[in-house]
C-alpha cells in the first residue's frame, strides 16, 4: 500500500536549533556560532535566546551550502558565508536574466 | 552491485597521499559544485567524489577498501558482493563521514560501510534517530497553481536480523500545495532514515524546484510570459486572449504599445500567501512579406507613415 503524506513547507512550520543541527548533521554551537557571526539569519531574527531562533526554507538551504563549503574546502566560516552570499546573488540574477528574455524567445 | 574504483573517481593513484586525496577532492569539489558548475551531470559527479573522499580520506576505510580492491584488481563494474567477513579486523569511524549525507551514497557503498555508520554502528545497541534525509522535487509550473500529488520512491536503508544494511524502495504519494514555490522546502516527517533500537526515524526534507518551461519564466513568486501581438494590436490597442497556467484569460494591450512593454496581472503569479504577479511581455510579430499583396501593404505603409525607427540615432 501507497503511503499518502501531506507535504509540510519549512515556512509555515520552521525548524528551531536543535531540528536544524541535527538535521545537518553538526552541533548547536556550530549553528549559533555562525549565526552569531552574522551568516545565517537577519539581524533582527536574531534574539538573545537561541532557543527563540527560528529558521526556515532560505536559512535551510544556507546552512547546506555553507556546510558544504566549508567541509569540502576546509574553509573559515566567513569565506563560506560569502560564497553562499554570491550563490544566492547568482541564483536571483540568473533568474532576473531569464525573466527579461521571456519576450525575446 | 557494481564495484567502484574511487581511485579512478578522484583521478589519482593507488598510492596518493593524504595531501593528494585532498587536493584531488577539493578540486573536483570545486568543478561539480552543484550551484555554479556547468557539467550537465555535476550533481551526480559530486556525490560521487563525496564518497570517494569519504572512504579514501578515511585511513580505515581506505585500507578496508584497498584489501577489497586488490582481490579484484580495482575492476569497476560488474557484479559485485564483498565476501563475508571482509571488514574483519577493521574498526570503521561513526556516522556523518566528515558531514556529507550518506543517504546520497551508492548501494556499494551502503553494502561496505552501511549508511548508518559502517560497522561500528551496526553492531551497536545503542538507541538512535534516524538519520534525516535532504533530496530535491522537481514539480513542473502548472503543479502550484492547482496544488498536486507525487509520488516519491525512496531508497530506504534497513537492517536485517544480522544487523547488515539492505536497501528496499519505498513508495510514498506526497501532496504538494498550492502555492509552493522554488527555493521552499518541504518537511515530511519519520520519512528519512530509520532508527536504531526502537527510536523514530528521522525526516525527508525536499528542496522545491521547478522544471524548466517552454513559455514561462519564473523569478521568485512572479511569473513572466511572452504575449505575441500583431502590429496593429499593438498600434491601435485590443483585447487578446492568452491561456495561462490557471486558464485562459482575456488581456486588454494599450495603444501605442511597443515589443517588450510589460502587462502586469496582479496576483495572477504563484499563488502563495501572498501570491506573485504575472508578467506579459509584448512581442510584437510582423505578419510576413511573401505575396505581392503583402510587400504591397508594407510599401504603402512606408510612403504613407514617413516612419523613422532610427531618429534618435540622429540618422
Amino acid at each position: 500500500m501507497t503511503l499518502e503524506i501531506d507535504a509540510i513547507l519549512l515556512d509555515d512550520v520552521t525548524l528551531n536549533l536543535d531540528e536544524l543541527a541535527r538535521s545537518c548533521q553538526v552541533s548547536r554551537e556550530w549553528v549559533i556560532e555562525r549565526v552569531q557571526c552574522g551568516l545565517l539569519l537577519d539581524e533582527e531574527a536574531v534574539s538573545a535566546d537561541p532557543a527563540a531562533w527560528i529558521f526556515d526554507s532560505r536559512s535551510f538551504i544556507r546552512i547546506k551550502r555553507i556546510i558544504a563549503v566549508e567541509r569540502d574546502f576546509e574553509c573559515n566560516p566567513e569565506l563560506a558565508g560569502l560564497v553562499a552570499d554570491l550563490v544566492e546573488e547568482i541564483e536571483q540574477l540568473r533568474a532576473c536574466l531569464q525573466a527579461s528574455q521571456a519576450g525575446g524567445n | 552491485m557494481e564495484f567502484k574504483d574511487y581511485y579512478k573517481i578522484l583521478g589519482i593513484s593507488r598510492d596518493a597521499t593524504a595531501d593528494e586525496v585532498k587536493k584531488a577532492f577539493r578540486r573536483l569539489a570545486r568543478k561539480y559544485h552543484p550551484d555554479v558548475s556547468k557539467e550537465a551531470d555535476a550533481e551526480q559527479k559530486m556525490k560521487e567524489v563525496n564518497e570517494a573522499n569519504a572512504v579514501l580520506s578515511d585511513p580505515e576505510k581506505r585500507a578496508a577498501y584497498d584489501q577489497l580492491g586488490q582481490e579484484r584488481g580495482f575492476q569497476a563494474g560488474g557484479d559485485f558482493q564483498p565476501p563475508p567477513g571482509w571488514d574483519a579486523g577493521f574498526e570503521f569511524r561513526g556516522q556523518g563521514f566528515n558531514g556529507a549525507h550518506t543517504a546520497d551514497f551508492s548501494d556499494f557503498f551502503a553494502e561496505l560501510f552501511g549508511k548508518q555508520g559502517g560497522a561500528g554502528a551496526r553492531q551497536s545497541h545503542r538507541r538512535m534517530r534516524g538519520e534525516d534525509h535532504h533530496a530535491k522535487i522537481m514539480l513542473d509550473l502548472e503543479d502550484t497553481y492547482h496544488g498536486t500529488s507525487r509520488s516519491l520512491t525512496l531508497r530506504v536503508p534497513k537492517l536485517d536480523s544480522q544487523g547488515r544494511t539492505l536497501l528496499t524502495d519505498h513508495t510514498l504519494n506526497v501532496r504538494i500545495p498550492k502555492g509552493v514555490h522554488a527555493g521552499q522546502v518541504i518537511r515530511l516527517a519519520g520519512q528519512g532514515g530509520p532508527g536504531i533500537n526502537g527510536e523514530a526515524a528521522g525526516d525527508l526534507f525536499l528542496e522545491v524546484q521547478f522544471n524548466p518551461h517552454s513559455r514561462y519564466r519564473i523569478e521568485k513568486k512572479d511569473i513572466y510570459a511572452a504575449l505575441p501581438v500583431a502590429p496593429w494590436e499593438a498600434a491601435l490597442g485590443a483585447t487578446v486572449k492568452i491561456p495561462l497556467p490557471d486558464g485562459l484569460v482575456e488581456v486588454r494591450v494599450p495603444e501605442n504599445s511597443q515589443s517588450g512593454r510589460k502587462l502586469r496581472l496582479k496576483g495572477r503569479g504563484i499563488p502563495a500567501a501572498i501570491p506573485g504577479d504575472l508578467y506579459l511581455v509584448l512581442e510584437v510579430i510582423l505578419p510576413p512579406a511573401a505575396t505581392q499583396k503583402e510587400r504591397d501593404f508594407y510599401q504603402t505603409m512606408a510612403q504613407e507613415l514617413a516612419f523613422n525607427p532610427r531618429q534618435n540615432l540622429g540618422v
